[in-house]
C-alpha cells in the first residue's frame, strides 16, 4: 500500500514562505489533483514530493515510511513534466531504460519492462526514435512510459497537457484517465485547469497561496465550495458573485438585498449571520434562467451573446453595472441589447460572508436543472 | 557523490565547490596582484619581500618616473586609443550593414559572400601578413596608423557580421514593412530602424571587437613599428627590451599597462560575460 | 486593360551596405591571403624580381635539412602546445563551467569575472608576468614552493631545453582557461531544468546526470571550443617572441609556426628574410588550419549534432 501522507509540509526559500503548512492524506489508487491559479504554490508542492526540493519543515509519507531524506529515486515516485524532458539525444528506447539503467537491471529485464509500457501506450513502432522526431503526443506518452518502466508506488504529474493542442489535450485527458484505471496507481497530477481537475481527480485540492483552500470530491467543491475562492474557481464559466446585505433572517433562509435592489432568498445556514451584514451572492451560469419565475425576477440588459450550439451564453449587465454570465438553452433567441428578466431558484444560491467563508447550503445544491425545474412547475 | 540525503550533503559539496573555485581565482589572479603591488616599491624592498605590501617605508614610485621619463607612454596609449576606437566604430557600421544586406535581401551572390565572409571568422588574417606588407607599402601607409586600422577592420568583420546577422533576424518583420508601406527608402529604414533596435549586441561586438586590437602584438610589429606610431603592447614589448633589468621600471610599465584593461574590463565585464554567455557566439 | 509594370530598378541600396565593408575586407583580408598563397610558389631573385618555381618552396620546406628541421621542429612543437591546451585548457575549463553552474551557487559572478580576468590582458604583459614569476633572480615562485616544501623542485623551466615549452604552454593555458569555462558554462545554462530533475527523478547521481545527460548535450559546445583552441594555438607567436625573442630559444625548443613564419619572412641574425618563402611557411599553416577545420566540420559536427533544447 502506498499511501501519501502529508503532515504540515512548508517550504521557504529564505524568508519567502511559499507553502505555510500543507496537510493531505492521499489514499492508495487515489488520483489526486491539485488546482490552483499559477503561483498557488502547487508546483512547488509537487516538487517536494518528488524529492527534487528540500522540505522546509513537516513530514512526508509514502507508504508507512518517512521519506523526507530520500533522493526521489528512492521514494519510488515517477514524474512526467510538463514539457515532457526527454532527453533529446536519446532514442524512445534509450529515453524509457535510462531510470533502470541507473538502477542496473539487466538488459532482458529492462527490454521486457520497456516493450511492455510501450504496448500498452501504442508506441511500440517508435522506439527507435529521437524525441525531436515525435509530435507533441507522442513525445507525452514518451514521457509516461518512462514513468510507468519503473513502477513507482506514486505518479506524479506536472501540468502535463498544457503543451498540447485543445483537441489533443481532450484525448490525452481521456487516456490519461483509462491509464489510472488500467495501472490503479496513486496518481498526483498538478493543473490550473478546473475542467481537467473535475474530470480527472477522485479527489481535488485547490490551493491558493500555498495553503489549502478546499480538498474534496469534484462534486463536493462544485456543490459546497467552501470559499468564494474555490466557488469562483470550479465551474466554467465563473460563478457570478454580486454584492448585497442581509435584509431578514428566517429559520432555514436569508433574505438578501442585492446591490441592484432585488430581493432574494438564499437557503443557506443562518446561524452565524446577522442583519445588515454585507455578504455576497453567488450563483453558478447553468443556475440562472431566462423568462421563468424559479424565484424574484431581475432585470438586465444583454451585452453579448456567445453561441456554442448545444448552449448559450449570455452577457448581462445588471441596473447598477453588475456584470454576470448566464448559461440558457442552444436555442435561444435573445440578442444583444435586449433587456431580460431573469430569476434563479433560491436552493442554488450561494453566500459568503464579508471574509469569503460560505455559509453551509441545506441541500446537495441543484440536482435538478432549471430547466427541469421549470418543466415540473409547470406540470404542477 | 550521491544525491541521497540532500541536504547534508550538499553543504559538503557546496564547500568543495568554492575551495575549487576560490583556489583557482586566486591562481588568476596572484601574477597580476604581485606585479602590481611591487610595481609601488623600492627595488630593495622588491627584492626583500615580494609578496609584502608596499609600506611608508618602501614605497616608492621610481619605476613610474623612470617609464615616464624615458617611453611616451602616453603617446602609446592615445595611438591605442585612435586605433580601436576607429576601427570598432567602422567594424559596427559596416559589419551592421553586410549583416543587414545579406539577411534581408536575395540576391544572386548572397549566398557566396556570406560563405566567404564566414571563412574569416575561422581563417586568421595573420596568414596573409606577407602580402597586407606589400600592400601597404604600396598604398604609402606602412608606419601609420591607418595600416593597422583598415587591418583591424577587415579583421573585425566577419565576427561582427555573424553576430548581428542573428540580431537582425530577430526583428520583427512587421516593422520593416510598415515602414516600407509608409515609403521610407531602405536607407533610412536600416539606420532609424534597423540600427537603433540591435544597439545591444553592438556593444557586445565593440567589446569582442576591442580585445584582439588593443593587445596585439603582431601588426604593430610589422605595420607600425616606428617611433611615434607604436601602440601601447608594442610600446611596452619594445619598452621591457630596452630595460630589462631596470625592475622598477618593467613592473611599473607592465602596471601600466594592465590598469587601464583592469578598469575597462570592470566596467564592461557585464556586458562582455552577457555576450558571452547570452549564446550570441556559437 | 494591361498594367503597366514598372521596371526593377537596379539595387543600388545593396551595393551601398555592402560595399564599403566589403572593399575593405576582400582588399585587406581576402586578397592577401590568396596572394600570399601565389607569392608562395614563386622565388624572389637577388634584384627583387619573381620567379615561378612551382612547389620548389614547399619541397625545400619539408624535404631540405636547412629548412625542413626547423619547420618539424615548429610543426611538432606546435602540436605539444596544442595538446597540452587540450589536456589541461579544456578539461580546467569544463571543471570551473561545471561548478560554476552549480545551482544556488553564491559569489558566481565574482568567480566568473575574476577567473576570466587573465583573457582580456595582452599576451604579451602575460608573457612579461610571468616571465619575472618564474625568474630565478627574483625567486618569488621559488620561494613559495620552499614555503610548501617543494622548493627542491624549481628549476629555471623557462631557460631549459627540456621545460621551456611546457612552461610556456602553461601559461597560456592559464590565461585562456577563461574562455572555454565561459562558453561551456553558457551552454550548460542552457540545458533546462527539467531534464536535469528528469534525470534525478529517475535516479541518477549527480556524477550520472553529468555524464549521461549534460556532457552529450555540451558536445557541440566542446567542439567548438577545441577547434577554436586549434586555430588560435596554430597562430600562437606573441607569447613565444615576448618570453624567448624570435629565436625561440633555448635552441629553438619552443619555436611554433607563428615564431617560424616571423622569422622566415624577415630574417633572424645572419639568415635573409625571404618574402616567397614566408609565403610558403603561410601557406603551409594555412593548410594545417584548413584540414584542423574540415576535420572538424566533417567528422565531429556531423556526428556530434546539436539538440534543439
Amino acid at each position: 500500500m502506498a499511501d501519501v501522507k502529508l503532515n504540515n509540509i512548508k517550504k521557504s526559500y529564505g524568508n519567502v514562505n511559499i507553502l505555510h503548512g500543507i496537510d493531505l492524506d492521499i489514499k492508495h489508487g487515489e488520483f489526486v489533483v491539485l488546482v490552483g491559479a499559477s503561483g498557488c504554490g502547487k508546483s512547488t508542492l509537487l516538487r517536494l514530493i518528488a524529492g527534487l526540493d528540500e522540505i522546509t519543515e513537516g513530514e512526508l509519507q509514502i507508504g508507512s515510511e518517512l521519506v523526507n531524506d530520500l533522493p526521489p529515486a528512492k521514494r519510488g515516485v515517477a514524474m512526467v513534466f510538463q514539457s515532457y524532458a526527454l532527453y533529446p539525444h536519446m532514442n524512445v528506447l534509450k529515453n524509457m531504460s535510462y531510470g533502470l539503467k541507473i538502477a542496473g537491471k539487466d538488459k532482458a529485464f529492462i527490454r521486457k519492462k520497456v516493450q511492455q509500457a510501450a504496448k500498452t501506450l501504442h508506441i511500440d513502432h517508435l522506439l527507435e526514435r529521437l524525441p525531436r522526431e515525435l509530435s507533441g503526443g507522442q513525445r507525452q506518452r514518451v514521457a509516461i512510459g518512462r514513468a510507468i518502466v519503473r513502477d513507482p508506488k506514486v505518479f506524479l504529474f506536472d501540468e502535463p497537457l498544457s503543451n498540447l493542442d485543445a483537441a489533443l489535450r481532450v484525448q490525452t485527458r481521456v487516456e490519461i484517465g483509462k491509464l489510472h484505471q488500467e495501472l490503479g496507481a496513486t496518481i498526483i497530477y498538478v493543473t490550473h485547469d478546473q475542467t481537467e481537475a473535475m474530470t480527472l481527480g477522485d479527489k481535488i485540492v485547490v490551493m491558493n497561496q500555498g495553503r489549502v483552500e478546499q480538498c474534496g470530491t469534484p462534486l463536493e467543491l462544485y456543490q459546497h465550495p467552501i470559499t468564494e475562492f474555490v466557488a469562483g474557481f470550479i465551474g466554467s464559466p465563473k460563478m457570478n458573485f454580486i454584492a448585497a446585505k442581509v435584509q431578514s433572517i428566517e429559520a432555514d433562509h436569508l433574505v438578501l438585498r442585492l446591490s441592484n435592489g432585488a430581493i432574494t432568498k438564499a437557503f443557506v445556514d443562518v446561524t452565524s449571520c446577522n442583519l445588515d451584514d454585507d455578504v455576497t451572492l453567488g450563483i453558478r451560469p447553468e443556475n440562472l434562467s431566462e423568462d421563468s419565475d424559479l424565484g424574484e425576477r431581475i432585470s438586465a440588459s444583454v451585452s453579448l451573446v456567445e453561441q456554442l450550439g448545444e448552449a448559450s451564453y449570455l452577457y448581462l449587465t445588471l441596473s447598477d453595472a453588475t456584470e454576470m454570465v448566464m448559461r440558457t438553452s442552444g436555442e435561444s433567441t435573445t440578442t444583444i441589447g435586449e433587456t431580460i428578466d431573469i430569476s434563479f431558484n433560491a436552493e442554488s444560491a450561494h453566500v459568503f460572508n464579508a471574509d469569503g467563508l460560505a455559509l453551509k447550503r441545506h441541500r446537495a445544491g441543484n440536482t435538478k436543472s432549471p430547466a427541469e425545474l421549470a418543466r415540473l412547475k409547470a406540470i404542477a | 557523490m550521491n544525491f541521497a540525503l540532500p541536504m547534508k550533503h550538499n553543504r559538503g559539496k557546496a564547500l568543495v565547490t568554492h575551495a575549487v573555485l576560490m583556489t583557482y581565482t586566486l591562481i588568476a589572479l596572484f601574477p597580476i596582484f604581485v606585479v602590481i603591488i611591487n610595481s609601488f616599491k623600492t627595488r630593495k624592498a622588491i627584492f626583500n619581500d615580494p609578496l609584502a605590501l608596499p609600506t611608508p617605508e618602501t614605497f616608492s614610485l621610481v619605476g613610474f618616473e623612470e617609464v615616464l621619463l624615458r617611453s611616451e607612454f602616453g603617446l602609446f596609449f592615445s595611438n591605442s586609443l585612435i586605433v580601436s576606437v576607429v576601427s570598432i566604430f567602422f567594424v559596427l557600421l559596416f559589419g551592421a550593414m553586410i549583416a543587414w544586406a545579406l539577411t534581408e535581401y536575395s540576391f544572386k551572390g548572397n549566398m557566396l559572400i556570406g560563405i566567404l565572409v564566414a571563412m574569416g571568422i575561422m581563417i586568421p588574417i595573420r596568414l596573409g601578413t606577407v602580402s597586407i606588407l606589400d600592400l601597404m607599402s604600396s598604398l604609402h601607409l606602412v608606419n601609420t596608423l591607418w595600416a593597422l586600422i583598415l587591418v583591424y577592420i577587415a579583421q573585425g568583420l566577419p565576427l561582427a557580421v555573424y553576430i548581428l546577422s542573428e540580431f537582425i533576424k530577430q526583428v520583427p518583420k512587421e516593422l520593416k514593412e510598415a515602414a516600407r508601406c509608409d515609403g521610407v527608402g531602405e536607407i533610412k529604414i536600416f539606420f532609424t530602424i534597423i540600427v537603433p533596435l540591435i544597439r545591444p549586441a553592438m556593444a557586445t561586438v565593440a567589446v569582442f571587437t576591442m580585445i584582439p586590437i588593443w593587445n596585439d602584438l603582431w601588426f604593430p610589429l610589422i605595420l607600425a613599428p616606428s617611433d611615434g606610431n607604436q601602440t601601447i603592447t608594442l610600446g611596452v614589448q619594445q619598452f621591457i627590451g630596452q630595460y630589462v633589468t631596470d625592475w622598477n621600471s618593467v613592473l611599473a610599465s607592465l602596471t601600466l599597462a594592465i590598469v587601464p584593461v583592469l578598469i575597462l574590463y570592470i566596467i564592461f565585464s557585464r556586458q562582455l560575460i552577457r555576450g558571452l554567455t547570452s549564446g550570441a557566439v556559437k | 486593360m494591361t498594367t503597366i509594370r514598372a521596371k526593377k530598378a537596379f539595387p543600388w541600396h545593396i551595393v551601398f551596405f555592402l560595399g564599403p565593408g566589403l572593399l575593405i575586407y576582400l582588399t585587406v583580408s581576402v586578397y592577401p591571403l590568396l596572394d600570399t598563397l601565389r607569392l608562395s610558389l614563386y622565388n624572389e631573385e637577388m634584384n627583387g624580381d619573381l620567379t615561378f618555381t612551382g612547389l620548389s618552396n614547399f619541397s625545400k620546406l619539408l624535404f631540405d635539412v636547412v629548412w625542413s628541421d626547423p619547420f618539424w621542429n615548429a610543426t611538432w612543437n606546435n602540436l605539444k602546445f596544442f595538446v597540452v591546451h587540450m589536456l589541461v585548457q579544456n578539461p580546467i575549463g569544463l571543471l570551473l563551467a561545471v561548478l560554476l553552474s552549480s545551482p544556488k551557487l553564491r559569489m558566481r559572478n565574482s568567480y566568473r569575472t575574476l577567473i576570466f580576468l587573465p583573457t582580456m590582458l595582452s599576451v604579451v604583459i602575460v608573457g612579461f608576468v610571468w616571465q619575472l614569476l618564474l625568474s630565478p633572480l627574483w625567486g618569488i615562485t621559488e620561494n613559495l614552493m620552499w614555503d610548501i616544501g617543494l622548493g627542491n623542485y624549481f628549476d629555471a623551466w623557462l631557460g631549459k631545453e627540456s621545460s621551456a615549452l611546457f612552461t610556456l604552454s602553461l601559461i597560456s593555458v592559464w590565461q585562456f582557461v577563461g574562455l572555454p569555462m565561459m562558453l561551456i558554462y553558457a551552454a550548460l545554462l542552457g540545458i533546462p531544468d527539467e531534464l536535469i530533475d528528469a534525470s534525478v527523478v529517475d535516479g541518477s547521481s549527480a556524477w550520472q546526470t553529468f555524464y549521461h545527460i549534460k556532457l552529450p548535450l555540451i558536445m557541440p559546445t566542446i567542439g567548438m571550443v577545441s577547434i577554436l583552441t586549434f586555430v588560435a594555438n596554430f597562430n600562437a607567436f606573441e607569447l613565444i617572441y615576448t618570453v624567448k625573442g624570435a629565436l625561440a630559444g633555448p635552441n629553438f625548443a619552443t619555436d611554433i609556426m607563428g615564431t617560424l613564419f616571423y622569422r622566415t619572412f624577415f630574417g633572424f641574425q645572419l639568415q635573409q628574410g625571404s618574402l616567397t618563402m614566408g609565403a610558403a611557411v603561410a601557406t603551409l599553416m594555412f593548410l594545417v588550419i584548413l584540414v584542423g577545420v574540415a576535420l572538424y566540420l566533417f567528422l565531429f559536427q556531423r556526428r556530434v549534432q546539436r539538440f534543439a533544447l
